[in-house]
């Protein structure tokens, strides 16, 4: 196997990278080292079929000559001449840009906390015959469970990920972590009728997870989602599961959240800190420290500590969540949430987890309380929705109708329509069932009044 | 570099792998985001790197590393092999591929205009000459944020049937977004360009012509009032056409997901949709957004037919669909770049034009919408569908009607293609980028289209 890069070598990497840039002329300059050692087992059409390893490294150089901006990467690592090539191409990158009058400066160097549960030895150390097990295991928890499901497509896979920024005002951070996963996505078949596609899926950055559960509930949710029928035409309460809202949420709210939004007029919240956004019961942070989390890390993107931020609380809106740049720009403080896809790209502002606070009620008493509504699992088509407004127009797929505190049938085709910001002024309960999916963490949430057009 | 790789083939097949191959990369990127103009950074990448992929008891082993010398390359075929054996260890079904023919061919891009020649300050120049005829359309405009992208190298194919390409590639492409407001009302609008043939895109795609395109749009939303929801008669301008084609079917005669069982899955040959509706994935359209002379299992691309007169007679295929549906492979397989490995992906997918003229598609419709642009959309192995829509308005005892926004469309892939009633004479190819796992550059159109009736979501 090709062995991982050591934190000093990382290290190294990005400071000689800063120290190259400012002896060929950048004003400042910032590196940031990044390594992925990811590997799969992956599930085809039923059974396991593939395995896969890959290994990805490189470096992604910021520098700034008279206020304007170059960034250069490279993933050939081992090689000077080609890390110094790389600098050079952001120098001359920076000197063809136009200066940019709002540029302050890099960040400067602040002291981090600590995370917890974000690296476990235990995952490095799998061997590719644990992750057959794994998927093992949830295969053919499915398999036990229903007789009419298909696994389609899914997995399970470890990643290690190691970072490190320098920058010429004295930061230097190194951070590790690990993630273990595994996923199924299933459909079911009977009689002629095709479910849409169900997944079920677990992500932990600790040696903590349930392919038995994962197998159980990608079969469990296929086979209810058979005997769809279409619903009428009218407004009613929605319950949102975890992967519908966060769908919903990445392309709307989260956005109008972000200070680059905000200062270009994008979004919705402009000028709206201290006032009422959302109904009484949601208060969200963005948490970049929360134990565990998907998303936590020390350092952000630009070697900025990453934080717990207010976002809203009890309806009122707090805070935005902002970059270096942004930041500075109003003569604020980074945020920590500036974040990067590994070594190819400059820093874009981000959510990292996105955590509602919960409610007390279980799912199962959040569902007795509906005489009448729905229960979402997936979206399709938030993508499509106005990120400037807020407005979506999407199909429920599946989705389920809730008759006198039940689930009555599964629905086929349900359109909803509306606008984000008046479903959170309309959010009138949160159930206690908290998870993680990607930036999102949250309970199942309760909206009223929200458009459903079926027939 | 042929060497090298020669001998990496042979450390697999020593190791006991049936089928081996390497497709080694040497990449170059320039990218720009200017936000109202502002340069956010001029960004360039360079990135080699090669996917190693073998069979092995019948089981797929796959490595990625992101180095060219032999050494790193033997480690990583190794691995491949390695997780493979691991693999098989659960096999019901060993993995077989298609046959295919031996190809040896060296293809060079031969752009007019190569972007790697074209310097950083012209390109800044071009974007920004489009910022400002965005900005300056009218005051309600209020953002525009520009993505450019140019990306040229080389692809170095081997196998262990004695195929090897060397095939360069070669994309240009753009995406525009504006926003405007007025009052409490937000619009947006998007627009993008894709090229294979080089820099001379943006000499047709110029700055004035796109830019006037996507500002016009966000400022005539502003207008627009949300559609009441519900089942309508409508037309579907070529952009929504292709989004409809590459979604709401492409995606189901992608072998791979009607193998897992989307609802074209034994429809093959049978009738799925009106006698109009005729529909093509080719790979050959030059300068097209979606072709390529190669895929990137050596397969060279084609022009597959999916449906004719309704009834469907082909799916895209990679070689081991191709298999094990005993069908033709078809030139469909391809990766994002050498971290992934090749999966099945459409190419241009298009809808036939026939013969109405637009007139002719509105003047029997009382009340109904006219989709003309789109802005994404989904599909669902059940034949679900949905697709958002950024331009559109109503259609009113034939004629065209106020304008509204933020609708979206949705219904049964195949009750839906069972309902074109009418097919226009017009043809347009528009590009984007597909996302399934991986990103692919890919075109989609037609002509504009009538449809009977479809679900219409929309309007708060």
């Amino acid at each position: 196997m090709v062995a991982a890069l050591k934190q000093e070598e990382t290290l190294n990497l990005a400071e000689d990278a800063v120290a190259f840039a400012l002896k060929k002329g950048a004003n400042e300059a910032e590196a940031y080292a990044y390594q992925g050692l990811t590997s799969n087992v992956v599930i085809e059409r039923g059974q396991i079929a593939k395995s896969t390893r890959i290994i990805d490294r490189g470096i992604g150089i910021r520098v700034i000559v008279n206020k304007a901006v170059g960034f250069s990467y490279t993933n050939i690592v081992r090689s000077k001449t080609a890390i110094e090539d790389t600098i050079l191409k952001a120098l001359s990158s920076a000197k063809a840009s136009k200066p940019d009058k709002d540029w302050a400066s890099l960040p400067s160097n602040k002291s981090y906390a600590s995370v917890k549960k974000t690296y476990d030895h235990t995952i490095v150390e799998l061997h590719p015959e644990d992750l057959v097990k794994i998927a093992s295991t949830m295969l053919d928890a499915a398999e036990k469970t229903d007789k009419r499901v298909f696994p389609i497509e899914g997995g399970a896979g470890t990643s290690y990920l190691s970072k490190a920024v320098a920058n010429s005002n004295g930061i230097t951070s190194f951070d590790h972590g690990t993630f273990i996963e595994c996923s199924l996505a299933t459909i079911a078949q009977q009689g002629g009728e095709v479910t849409p596609v169900c997944f079920e899926f677990n992500t932990e950055r600790n040696y903590n997870l349930d392919p038995e559960w994962v197998g159980k509930e990608a079969a469990r949710l296929a086979a209810s989602a058979l005997k769809a029928r279409k619903t009428e035409t009218k407004s009613t309460n929605v319950i949102f599961a975890q992967y519908a809202f966060q769908e919903l949420l990445y392309y709307t709210l989260i956005n109008a959240l972000k200070a680059d939004f905000v200062q270009r007029n994008q979004s919705a919240f402009k000028d709206k800190i201290g006032e009422k956004v959302a109904s009484d019961i949601v208060t969200i942070y963005d948490d970049g420290l929360l134990d565990g989390g998907l998303r936590t890390w020390k350092s952000d993107g630009e070697g900025v500590p990453q934080q717990k931020t207010l976002i809203i609380e009890k309806g009122v809106l707090r805070n935005f969540i902002y970059d270096n740049y942004t930041a500075k720009k109003e003569g604020k403080k980074s945020t920590g949430n500036a974040t990067r896809a590994g070594y190819l790209s400059t820093p874009n502002i981000e959510a990292t987890n996105f955590h509602f606070m919960t409610g007390n009620k279980s799912p199962e008493e959040l569902l007795n309380e509906v005489n009448e509504g729905l229960l979402v699992n997936y979206l399709q088509g938030a993508h499509s929705s106005n990120p400037a407004s807020g407005e979506f127009s999407v199909v429920a797929t599946p989705a389920w109708k809730i008759k006198d505190g039940k689930i009555a049938y599964a629905t086929k085709g349900a359109m909803l329509a509306g606008n984000i910001f008046d479903m959170l002024k309309n959010v009138s309960a949160m159930a206690n069932n908290e998870r993680k999916i990607g930036q999102l963490v949250a309970p199942w949430i309760m909206v009223e009044n929200v458009k459903v057009i079926g027939k | 570099m042929r060497d090298i790789l020669s001998k990496v083939i042979d450390v697999a097949e020593r190791f006991g792998a049936k089928y081996v191959e390497v497709r080694a990369q040497n990449l170059f990127k320039t990218m720009l985001t200017l936000k109202e103009g502002r340069v956010e950074a001029a960004k360039q990448g360079i990135e080699n790197g090669a996917a190693l992929r073998v069979l092995v008891k019948g089981a797929w082993g796959f490595a990625s590393v992101g180095a060219l010398d032999f050494e790193t390359l033997n480690e990583g075929v190794l691995d491949a092999c390695k997780m493979a054996k691991v693999a098989s260890s659960r096999l019901k079904t060993p993995i077989k591929l298609v046959q295919a023919e031996p190809v040896e061919d060296k293809v060079r891009a031969k752009p007019r205009k190569n972007p790697s020649q074209i310097s950083i300050e012209d390109k800044i120049k071009t974007t920004s000459a489009l910022n400002n005829v965005i900005l300056g359309y009218n005051s309600h405009v209020k953002s525009c944020t520009i993505d450019y992208l140019d990306l040229t190298g080389t692809s170095y194919f081997i196998n262990n049937e004695g195929t090897y390409i060397e095939q360069d590639k070669l994309y240009v492409w753009s995406r525009i977004t504006a926003t405007a407001s007025e009052a409490d009302v937000f619009t947006f609008s998007r627009e993008e360009i894709g090229s294979t043939s080089g820099y001379e895109v943006f000499d047709v795609e110029t700055p004035e012509i796109v830019g006037e395109k996507v500002a016009k749009r966000a400022v005539e939303q502003l207008k627009a009032k949300p559609p009441k929801g519900g089942a309508f008669p409508v037309v579907l301008g070529s952009n929504v056409v292709g989004v409809f084609v590459h979604e709401a079917f492409g995606h189901l005669a992608e072998a791979d997901l009607t193998l897992s069982g989307s609802i074209l899955m034994d429809k093959l040959g049978n009738k799925i949709a009106s006698d109009k509706v005729t529909i093509y994935d080719d790979g050959t359209i030059t300068a097209a957004f979606g072709s390529f002379k190669y895929d990137d299992e050596g397969i060279p691309a084609q022009k597959t037919l999916l449906i004719k007169d309704g009834v469907v007679v082909g799916l895209m295929h990679n070689r081991e669909t191709a298999h094990k549906l005993r069908a033709k492979p078809t030139g469909n397989a391809r990766a994002e770049d050498f971290r992934v490995e090749p999966m099945i992906r459409m190419r241009n997918t298009f809808m036939e034009p026939k013969d109405y003229s637009f007139e002719e598609l509105l003047e029997d419709i009382k009340k109904g919408y006219y989709f003309k642009s789109f802005r994404g959309g989904q599909a669902n192995l059940d034949g679900t569908f949905q697709v958002g829509i950024q331009e559109a308005c109503e259609i009113v005892n034939g004629e065209l009607g106020e304008p509204i926004r933020n609708a979206s469309i949705s219904g049964n892939t195949l009750e839906t293609l069972f309902k074109v009633d009418a097919v226009g004479k017009d043809f347009e190819l528009s590009p984007g980028r597909c996302g399934k796992g991986q990103t692919a550059f890919v075109c989609d159109g037609g002509p504009h289209i009538r449809v009977k009736e479809v679900l219409v979501g929309g309007g708060a």
